[in-house]
């Protein structure tokens, strides 16, 4: 690809007649838009006292290559003259900023007091100019500029990486989940070559051997078997050696569908056990940014697709492999001029097939995406059916409906008005192809005798049986490759490397204190937006800290990261002490234990549900849990009590109760940190005050993070803090922090207790 | 409690749920460092952020104008750009340009799968461009039948207004992603 992250020569030239040295370049990135909104080439480069942004028009006929795109190398790039250059004194630069638009960013600064615009350039180069804005950005405060090597452009490389995972590497990786059933692929192997030898034989047989030994009393060939002279011995001998051979071919028939689901069976559930195990170890930004429903139909569909082309593909390629060669073989053995004669239309059928089938493909590609559509139409009307009738818009979605099943009928009318007229075609090329043989055979054994009516009847046969194996090769290379993409995106999936990784020996956390330190620390989602900027906190054991914020402060991030569901991009989180980066992750998510505001319920029954990751959970510690979350009152009011199965399939709970489960399920847990995201958010207020004063016990010996909109949660909190725009912007005690007239916790209280005046008359 | 502070709240409220149209009599210049700055109601704003309410179903209707400062407070709505003046809507049409630079695509060279990935060749209003997309996330959008965003695995933007004015030829390469 296009990614010459250096300053190209002419560029260094160009900064040499502005008095700027190579070695003084702190820092330089690529650039790709104009202003107006035009692919330029050009770059912005940095040094101790300026920025420099030099731009270059582009030609007509230049053609722009993006990130994932390798340069072709019949493309010669040539150098393009500047035709803009713009020099800013960095004494006279402030308030660098980035700004990130639809498919373009703008590095925008203060400059001379005059906001101005630096430089825009596509998503392309954002990772480059990331670097370059934020240590731009350390510069002009005075940090130094460091060299420190940045994978810049992990994306790309990912790519480009794959790339050279040949196909062929992919293929042998495969290879080995078959090849561990050894015997069964041998037997299996055994079984199909079986098959081609006695389709072979077959039309020998009943052509040849019946027709021009046998009924014409050959009496040389009879010798051979001992049989001359007794004809209808040797009939006999004939009709029965048929008898075997269609009974052979069911025996190895019956071994060959046995074995092959079997080993289809087996290695279909390896590849998903690998593909599944791989997959709860990804951190949960893998299924962030891939829809659950694409992944579920790769651990589904794909596996299934790889098998098919190993089980049904491999073996059939040896297999029809050797019948064409041998039945070719035999056909000239017996009359090359014939076999000349009766293979001159094959060509045609293979030319057919090649030239259809992709058709046949997109259509049938077509269909299956129809389906999707429908399916999916129909799954967002069926879980959205509630709100549908409350609208009253059944009607309105029928005709919604309409479409998409529309589309499929037509979808499905293509695929069959093509399918048919390639079988018609097909049948009829192949009819009088084989109508060709029996005339040209009848004149070969009439006229020429050049053969006999056996060889006549085996040719028809062969040339039959020819039909398949050549039909296989025309599509067995389409099966291929979709079963080697499959395959690639299998092991995308099973090589994924976790972004959450244990360290090599990680610390133990055995008698954990639960003293919690966040040093610094800066966290995005994604580049160039950070979430939480420069935290420190420091949270004392068995300390409980209230964290308020507006919807969108960072609360929650800030948590998750503690439980270390994502990784800090700068600074680092500490418990008792040490990195959460070197504990084992089992000891810290079991002493973090998390109530968040999304709960979620497994399949199962109620018991099961509060006793999750806890096995060993008596029936007493689960009631008590239970009580203590006060869930115990509506969970004894259900038909089965704790055994009522509840979840997915089972009965519906409201969300309070689903919160409570929650709830209960942490106290069970017995975390020495306890982290409630918004616990109490859907529960009615005397239920919440009864779980606030079974909390009130939970907490006691606990180090306890609590997130709550409603103040009023937070009453017992030892300390409180106060996030706005990624930063803690107040902290202290309640009391402390009411007493700071307009601050946010002030005002935010203040409002609360107007809104409800007398819920707070408790306190 | 104090009466005060409740009186802010009562106005954020209000300012939080009030709808401002931004008149036709609003002034909006080019500033000298290539920004949009708005004068109105004898207030200035140094530079304003322009966003696109209905990107792809109306585009130039519908205008949140934006302080660029803080947290990006909306100062009202512009609800049609071609009511107002000529200079305001050359220097919103601009912004805009840039900040949605998305190139429409006119003609597709060629499309290659291969490894989960699908190599674009194509022409746009923008030039020549080759770009790649990621297969198993939801690269191509449908915003209507005939019309298509694709994004690209650094997340550019390339538009096809309209699936039925290109070629079959071209249509049958787009096949796998309609």
């Amino acid at each position: 690809m296009n990614k010459d992250l250096k300053l190209k020569k002419t560029d260094i030239e160009k900064l040499g007649s502005l008095g700027i040295e190579e070695s003084g370049i702190l820092l330089s990135s690529p650039i790709d838009l104009s202003f107006s909104g035009e692919y330029i080439e050009g770059f912005i480069a940095v040094t101790a006292d300026k920025v420099v942004v030099c731009t270059k028009e582009v030609p007509e006929g230049y053609l722009n290559i993006f990130g994932g795109v390798t340069v072709p190398d019949d493309i010669k790039y040539e150098e393009l003259a500047i035709t803009d250059t713009a020099v800013y004194e960095i004494s006279e630069l402030a308030h660098l900023r980035l700004d990130t638009y639809i498919g373009s960013n703008v590095l925008s600064a203060s400059y001379k007091s005059v906001p101005t615009e630096l430089a825009a350039f596509t998503n392309r180069y954002s990772s480059e100019m990331n670097v370059l804005f934020r240590k731009l950005k350390g510069f002009l405060k005075g940090e130094e500029i460091t060299q420190d090597e940045e994978n810049t452009d992990e994306a790309a490389e990912d790519i480009e990486e794959k790339k050279k995972k040949s196909k062929r590497s992919i293929f042998f990786r495969t290879l080995k989940y078959f090849l561990k059933y050894k015997l069964q692929i041998f037997v299996l192997f055994l079984t199909y070559l079986t098959s081609a030898a006695l389709s072979i034989a077959w039309p020998y047989l009943t052509g040849k051997v019946l027709f021009d030994h046998v009924l014409e009393k050959d009496d040389v060939f009879l010798a051979r078997f001992g049989l001359d002279g007794r004809y209808v011995l040797a009939l006999g001998m004939v009709a029965l050696t048929m008898i075997g051979v269609k009974v052979i071919q069911s025996v190895s028939n019956y071994f060959q569908v046995f074995f092959m689901a079997k080993v289809a069976a087996y290695t279909v559930r390896d590849i998903k056990t690998d593909v599944f195990d791989s997959m709860s170890g990804l951190s949960l930004n893998f299924f962030v940014n891939k829809q659950t429903g694409g992944l579920m139909t790769r651990v589904l569909s794909d596996s299934e697709r790889v098998r098919e082309f190993f089980i049904d593909g491999i073996p059939m390629i040896f297999v029809h492999g050797f019948t064409i060669i041998i039945t070719f073989a035999v056909m000239y053995r017996l009359n090359w001029k014939m076999a000349l004669i009766a293979c001159i239309l094959l060509p045609l059928l293979v030319y057919m097939t090649v030239k259809l089938r992709p058709g046949l493909w997109s259509l049938s590609g077509k269909r299956h995406r129809a389906e999707k559509a429908v399916t999916a139409k129909a799954n967002d009307n069926l879980t959205g059916a509630r709100v549908v009738k409350a609208f009253g818009q059944q009607d309105a979605e029928i005709v919604k409906f309409n479409h998409p099943s529309e589309n499929l009928r037509d979808a499905e009318i293509n695929i069959v008005r093509l399918r048919n007229k390639f079988t018609i075609l097909y049948n009829m090329v192949q009819e009088v192809s084989s109508i060709w043989i029996w005339i040209v055979g009848v004149f070969f054994v009439m006229k020429t005798h050049e053969i006999e009516l056996g060889v006549l009847i085996t040719f028809v046969g062969y040339v039959m049986q020819l039909n398949a194996p050549m039909n296989f090769f025309s599509w067995v290379f389409r099966m291929w490759a979709d079963s080697i993409n499959s395959a690639e995106r299998l092991f995308e999936i099973i090589d994924a490397i976790p972004e959450i990784r244990e360290k090599e020996n990680p610390v133990r956390l055995t008698q954990p204190r639960g003293e919690i330190e966040l040093d610094n620390v800066t966290f995005g989602y994604r580049i160039g937006r950070p979430v939480l900027k420069n935290i420190n906190l420091k949270v004392k054991e068995g300390e409980m800290l209230g964290i308020v914020g507006r919807s969108g402060a960072g609360k929650s991030t800030l948590v998750n990261l503690i439980s270390r569901l994502y990784d800090v991009n700068e600074g680092s989180i500490s418990i008792d002490g040490t990195c959460v980066k070197d504990l084992a992750l089992s000891d810290l998510r079991r002493n973090v234990a998390m109530v968040s505001q999304d709960t979620y319920i497994f399949m199962g029954s109620v018991a099961k549900n509060i006793a999750y990751g806890n096995e060993n959970a008596t029936k007493a510690d689960i009631i008590r849990a239970a009580k203590l979350a006060s869930a115990h009152e509506f969970i004894s009011k259900l038909p089965d009590g704790y055994d009522t199965i509840i979840g997915a399939s089972g009965k519906d709970l409201s969300g309070g109760e689903k919160q409570r489960i929650s709830i209960a399920r942490a106290i069970l847990a017995d975390p020495k940190i306890l982290i409630l995201d918004e616990a109490t958010a859907s529960v009615d207020t005397e239920t919440e005050k009864a779980i606030q004063h079974s909390l009130k016990y939970l907490v006691q010996g606990r180090t306890t993070l609590s997130i709550a909109h409603r103040l009023s949660t937070l009453s017992d909190a030892d300390r409180l803090i106060v996030i706005d725009g990624g930063r803690i912007v107040e902290e202290g005690t309640w009391d402390e922090l009411y007493a700071r007239e307009g601050g946010i916790f002030h005002n935010l209280l203040d409002l609360q207790n107007k809104s409800l005046p007398r819920a707070n008359e408790s306190f | 409690m104090s009466d005060n502070t409740l009186n802010i709240f009562e106005q954020k409220a209000e300012e939080m749920t009030a709808t401002h149209i931004i008149p036709v009599t609003a002034v909006f210049t080019q500033t000298e460092g290539g920004f949009v700055s708005l004068d109105l109601d004898g207030k200035h704003y140094d530079r304003v952020k322009i966003v696109r309410l209905f990107p792809f179903s109306d585009a130039d209707k519908y205008l949140s104008i934006r302080e660029y400062e803080g947290d990006g407070k909306e100062i009202g709505i512009i609800e049609d750009l071609d009511l107002m003046s000529a200079e305001a809507k050359e220097v919103i049409k601009a912004q805009l340009t840039l900040c949605y630079f998305t190139p429409v695509i006119s003609k597709i060279y060629s499309i290659k799968d291969e490894y989960g990935y699908a190599y674009f060749h194509v022409m746009t209003d923008k030039g020549e461009c080759r770009f790649a997309i990621n297969m198993g996330s939801n690269a191509v959008s449908k915003l209507s039948d005939t019309r298509l965003i694709i994004v690209d695995v650094d997340e550019n933007r390339f538009e096809i207004r309209d699936v039925d004015a290109l070629s079959q030829k071209e249509k049958r390469m787009l096949d796998l992603f309609l």
